[in-house]
């Protein structure tokens, strides 16, 4: 795991986002056990209530799940959620290209095209 | 969440000082710092939850169950199971490294002898020559590298550290949160760290909660995310310094421009203004609460 101290983004969102990373990759499969939140916490060289942030961020985002005096587990990622989560990344990406386009002054009809041409090479 | 210490109208008052803390929780299985100036009451708060220091009015509870006048029953082990280490030295002045052990053991049943040998090779304190030295021929650091070593090797479920970073050079620091970091895994939640430091950035990557004291009084507590949430760092053009003085907590302006601290719930009113914010850090959050509560600006 590599965390950045002046990245701007937080740690513990670094965590969760390189945790969730692992689950919806399957590196982390389900029912699996993270780490303690302090043994964790004692690896990375970082305080407990950040690595616990980071599991609560998780947990929220219904990917773990807290096992009372256990630690957290990996849940079942149903396939339905796993293809929202991919759905949002291609709408976001293509929002970027609208707004590009858009600064570029390129007409909605070349992007059509262009989005086409794209398309068939794959 | 639970808590190691409950603190409740706990008072002590001096000549031209009074402790005054109506009510604070210590939560357990994370390290807090104590944080404020000389002279804010941190060590005498820290002496009086180690059992030190008695002549005091109020109530402690341990652990979630023990009053502090159960404190010295030997049935309740609550002394046996805290740890305590002081600035200057808790040790005799002539005793050696062999005799801190030999003390420790015949005083407290969980010491372990080879865990203090091994934390004191660790601490870079290993040398047959620092070993027959006597407690006052070492220097300030590896006084207190001692004193760490004898708390670490015993049994215990809750350490009180006064100030133990101040005489420790950066590399040892390291090794110290190190030390905290294992303490805490070793028993998931069950262990918990109380210590007060003026090397805030040194400690804050093992700084769970944070306490903020002036003048005997607690002005601000939390969990360091929290705390990082509720304050928000400002930073801005000089023309802009009179207006955002009115929303910030502290600044310091020069003639190329400010910077501040302000609540996150604020920042809104500086809408209009050309600023920019970032998240603080717990030193920054912990001089702009000081210098609020402080003459000395």
């Amino acid at each position: 795991m590599i965390l950045l101290q002046n990245s701007g983004e937080p740690i513990y969102q670094q965590i969760a986002t390189q945790l969730k990373e692992d689950i919806l990759t399957g590196k982390l499969k389900q029912g699996e056990y993270l780490p303690s939140i302090r043994s964790l916490a004692k690896d990375l060289k970082i305080s407990v209530i950040t690595t616990m942030k980071a599991y609560e961020l998780l947990q929220e985002e219904g990917l773990v799940s807290a096992a009372q005096g256990k630690g957290f587990y990996v849940n079942a990622q149903d396939s339905e959620m796993l293809k929202e989560q991919h759905l949002r990344k291609v709408e976001e990406n293509l929002m970027n290209a609208i707004a590009a386009a858009k600064i570029a002054g390129i007409s909605r009809k070349e992007l059509e095209e262009l989005f086409l041409t794209l398309l068939g090479m794959e | 969440m639970e808590n190691v210490l409950e603190i409740v109208d706990l008072k002590k008052k001096f000549r031209g000082f009074e402790l005054n803390v109506k009510e604070l929780n210590i939560p357990k299985g994370f390290a807090t710092a104590l944080i404020g100036e000389n002279g804010a009451g941190k060590s005498t708060l820290l002496n009086i939850l180690a059992g030190i220091r008695v002549d005091y009015k109020g109530h402690i509870r341990y652990f979630g169950k023990y009053e502090d006048g159960d404190r010295d029953k030997e049935e309740y082990r609550v002394r046996e199971n805290i740890g305590y280490t002081g600035p200057g030295g808790v040790f005799l002045p002539h005793w050696t490294a062999k005799e801190v052990a030999e003390v420790s053991e015949i005083l407290f049943e969980g010491f372990h002898r080879d865990r203090f040998e091994q934390l004191c090779s660790d601490l870079a304190i290993s040398t047959t020559q620092d070993k027959s030295k006597k407690f006052s021929a070492l220097s300030d650091g590896n006084k207190m590298k001692m004193v760490l070593a004898a708390a670490f090797a015993r049994d215990t479920s809750l350490l009180i550290m006064d100030e133990p970073a101040s005489p420790l050079d950066p590399l040892m620091r390291d090794k110290l949160c190190c030390m905290i970091r294992e303490y805490l895994a070793e028993e998931e939640g069950e262990r918990s760290v109380l210590f007060s430091t003026h090397n805030i950035s040194d400690m804050e990557n093992v700084t769970d909660y944070a306490i903020i004291m002036e003048h005997g009084k607690i002005v601000e507590q939390g969990f360091v995310e929290d705390l990082k949430e509720k304050y928000i760092l400002v930073k801005g053009n000089a023309e802009d310094a009179a207006l955002a003085r009115k929303v910030l907590y502290s600044i310091t302006e020069n003639k190329y421009g400010f910077e501040g601290i302000c609540l996150a719930c604020r920042l809104d009113e500086l809408a209009g203004l050309n600023v920019e914010a970032e998240t603080p850090t717990l030193f920054q959050i912990s001089v702009a609460i000081m210098k609020q509560n402080t003459v000395i600006r």
